[in-house]
């Protein structure tokens, strides 16, 4: 109670008073170019910066990674490729802020061939809801591409989030081609080992889980300067904030420590090791 | 008044030219445009005069229905402010009958384009009439007493002069067409061909009663160079998700459904017939040009997905109030509506994909390994129940025993892993006080 207090006083003493004239505004490369007329200025893309040619985007939820996503956020009108390390680790957890948007304006999910069964009481948590999602079983490669361009060539789902693990480059680009005209959000699952394989997709994300519930992801093509290093988010899937402790917030620490692994055994030693934690 | 004159091409054994089947499916498809249809002297004609405002003009309702009836196999199409003028027109190649004066058109076709003028065909070469123009600078007293009657009704009525009464087609209650084909078909898609002709006469009726289908079956005869065994015909019920009589779509549908039938036998003759007919609500038009959405909607796509996968793999999750993670939901065919109370949300923290099967995890020492070691996070979640919930197959005259419910007592953690995020696994106690560790799902 009294931390707390404290930081409010300290953001107060921080916080200088209101200013009572307009602080001039930053003119930063106002001085080196010639004089260009406002309505050309929008048009102009300079080499440093992310391209504008994106219009269409919805936000991926995360002002981080916005920045980073040239138009800042999921671009609509494109497929989008996500690769993961393996299948089902993290993708809900990476999409589905962008995909509540969706949910909320009243389109559809559409899952094609998931290597695992969405689980909806955990999708729930994510803000999806049983009314707007579709699990479309499609195992073979050939099917999973014919479903994923159909849907997207009859631009009635809200998103389409479709698992190609064999997807090959001109089938991608045949996708690409027919996303043109889908005003939906359209992510392609895909293997790490796709990355180094050219795409015709013009947005491609790689992303991997961090221990302390956090995704890292690396925006490793775009319309614009190369990304290096990694986005940091933070993230706290299927509801599991309501349980989490303070303990458990970081658990790169817990493990250092070696302490979860004492909570586990048969009976009877579950009950030993449960002593000696409380003794520690 | 704007008549159109529908001609089929004669048949190659030429008498009788046209077999009352293709007449009446072209009828009835023309019952779409207007309700102003009759067969007059083996043709359709269809007084149009009315609908021009409601098919947007002229020229794009002259378009769709020389496009469609082409389709449907017409040979000619022609216009004329009369019906048997039209017709004259249509059987001597000519399709505007607005461009001059319909005198001056019909005075230079030759005298067999109005039947009852043909029947005295010969008599009248002889005389030296070839055109019509010819046979009406006959003297008319003449003429009424040389021939018959008919004759100069049918002339003044294709000029218009003497006023015309057709027997109008009426709707029919319910759909039914047949269709021989030019050639006997040995592989089921290529029935589409026939298949589609039918569907666009279904179409129109459909149109017409202002209804739409949803479930039309297609029957083929097979002919008599067959096998013994093999009954003489065979039918595929097609059924869709709402009524609806867009062509294409049904189309479409039918192609995926007969790409998985095998005709055992060349089949000939094709019949569809509309099983269930519902009346369909009509979207009106928006005065203000609206946000386009291009494109079908989601559950035509969906249907058609479902016609080539099977329509067990196209799914809509549905929440059941249960506490065991195998029966939190159920997965069933899309079209299947939903129960409308939904159940209730809990706040409980569940996996968001999980295993078909719960997967057994080895273990080292004491902790349980998937793709290196685990760490305990959370836990445990104790879950237990389902001795009410007998399973489906009981051995018989057995007594329900701990084996035949899907009784489950188990401890659920969260559990997280280096390579793999954040899982969900349980721990369930096996005899002899032992426990072993299984993977059911992950915090994807």
């Amino acid at each position: 109670m009294q931390q707390t207090t404290f930081i409010w006083l300290d953001q107060t003493t921080v916080q200088p008073p209101t200013p009572t004239e307009p602080a001039p505004t930053a003119t930063p490369c106002g001085t080196l170019l010639p004089k260009v007329p406002r309505a050309i200025e929008r048009d102009i893309w300079r080499a440093d910066q992310l391209g504008e040619s994106v219009t269409e985007v919805l936000s991926s939820g995360w002002q981080s990674l916005d920045i980073e996503l040239p138009g800042g956020g999921w671009p609509r009108r494109a497929v989008t490729e996500v690769l993961t390390t393996q299948p089902s680790v993290l993708e809900w957890r990476l999409l589905s802020p962008a995909l509540r948007g969706v949910v909320a304006s009243g389109g559809q999910i559409v899952v094609v061939g998931p290597a695992r069964i969405p689980h909806l009481p955990g999708l729930r948590h994510e803000g999806l809801s049983e009314r707007q999602l579709v699990w479309i079983q499609a195992e073979a490669p050939a099917e999973r591409l014919w479903v994923t361009e159909q849907l997207i060539k009859s631009n009635s789902a809200g998103a389409i989030v479709a698992w190609l693990p064999q997807g090959r480059q001109e089938q991608l680009r045949r996708l690409q081609v027919c996303s043109q005209g889908c005003e939906g959000l359209v992510f392609l699952c895909r293997p790490e080992s796709a990355r180094h394989e050219a795409s015709a997709a013009p947005l491609r994300v790689h992303a991997e889980v961090g221990i302390d519930w956090e995704l890292r992801v690396n925006v490793f093509k775009r319309r614009g300067p190369v990304h290096e290093g990694q986005v940091v988010l933070p993230s706290v899937p299927g509801g599991l904030a309501s349980v989490l402790t303070p303990r458990l917030a970081k658990p790169s620490v817990l493990i250092s420590r070696g302490v979860t692994a004492g909570a586990v055994g048969s009976p009877s030693s579950s009950a030993a090791t449960r002593r000696h934690a409380a003794l520690q | 008044m704007l008549w159109a004159a529908l001609l089929l091409p004669p048949r190659p054994d030429a008498t009788p030219p046209f077999n009352d089947d293709a007449l009446r499916g072209l009828a009835t498809w023309a019952l779409q445009f207007t309700p102003r249809v009759a067969i007059v002297a083996e043709a359709v004609v269809l007084e149009v005069e009315a609908s021009v405002r409601l098919f947007r003009g002229k020229r794009a309702l002259r378009d769709r229905i020389v496009q469609e009836s082409a389709e449907l196999g017409v040979q000619a199409v022609a216009w004329a402010p009369t019906s048997r003028g039209a017709i004259a027109l249509a059987r001597a190649g000519k399709e505007n009958g607005f461009r001059k004066p319909l005198d001056e058109l019909l005075d230079e076709l030759p005298i067999e384009t109005l039947s009852a003028v043909a029947r005295h065909h010969v008599t009248l070469t002889q005389l030296g009439c070839r055109t019509l123009g010819d046979l009406r600078k006959l003297p008319r007293g003449g003429v009424s007493r040389r021939f018959d009657k008919e004759l100069l009704a049918e002339l003044d009525q294709a000029y218009g002069q003497r006023p015309e009464a057709h027997a109008w087609i009426e709707i029919p209650e319910g759909f039914k067409a047949r269709l021989e084909l030019m050639s006997r078909v040995d592989m089921a898609p290529a029935l589409l061909f026939g298949a589609r002709r039918l569907l666009i006469q279904m179409c129109g009726w459909l149109t017409a009663r202002h209804a739409g289908t949803s479930a039309f079956v297609l029957r083929w005869k097979h002919d008599s160079m067959r096998a013994k065994d093999i009954a003489d015909s065979g039918e595929l019920v097609v059924r869709t998700a709402a009524p609806m009589r867009d062509l294409e779509h049904l189309c479409r549908l039918l192609a995926e459904n007969l790409a998985k039938v095998q005709l055992l036998a060349p089949a000939g003759d094709i019949e569809l017939e509309a099983l269930d007919v519902q009346s369909l609500e009509e979207h009106s038009e928006s005065l203000i040009p609206d946000t386009v959405r291009a494109g079908e909607s989601l559950t035509l796509v969906l249907e058609r997905i479902a016609a080539r996968l099977g329509p067990e793999r196209v799914l809509r999750p549905a929440l059941v109030e249960d506490h065991r993670l195998e029966w939190m939901q159920h997965w069933q065919p899309a079209p299947t509506p939903l129960s409308k109370a939904s159940a209730r949300s809990r706040n409980l923290p569940q996996p968001t994909f999980v295993l078909p099967a719960p997967l057994r995890l080895a273990l080292r020492g004491h902790r349980p390994m998937y793709q290196g070691p685990l760490h305990l996070l959370t836990g445990p979640h104790r879950v237990e129940g389902g001795w009410w919930h007998r399973k489906d197959a009981p051995a018989s005259g057995e007594a329900p025993n701990h084996e035949a419910t899907h009784n489950v007592v188990r401890d659920y953690w969260v559990a997280l892993s280096d390579h793999c995020g954040v899982l969900w696994i349980f721990q369930e106690r096996l005899a002899n006080d032992e426990t072993a560790w299984y993977l059911q799902g992950s915090f994807a």
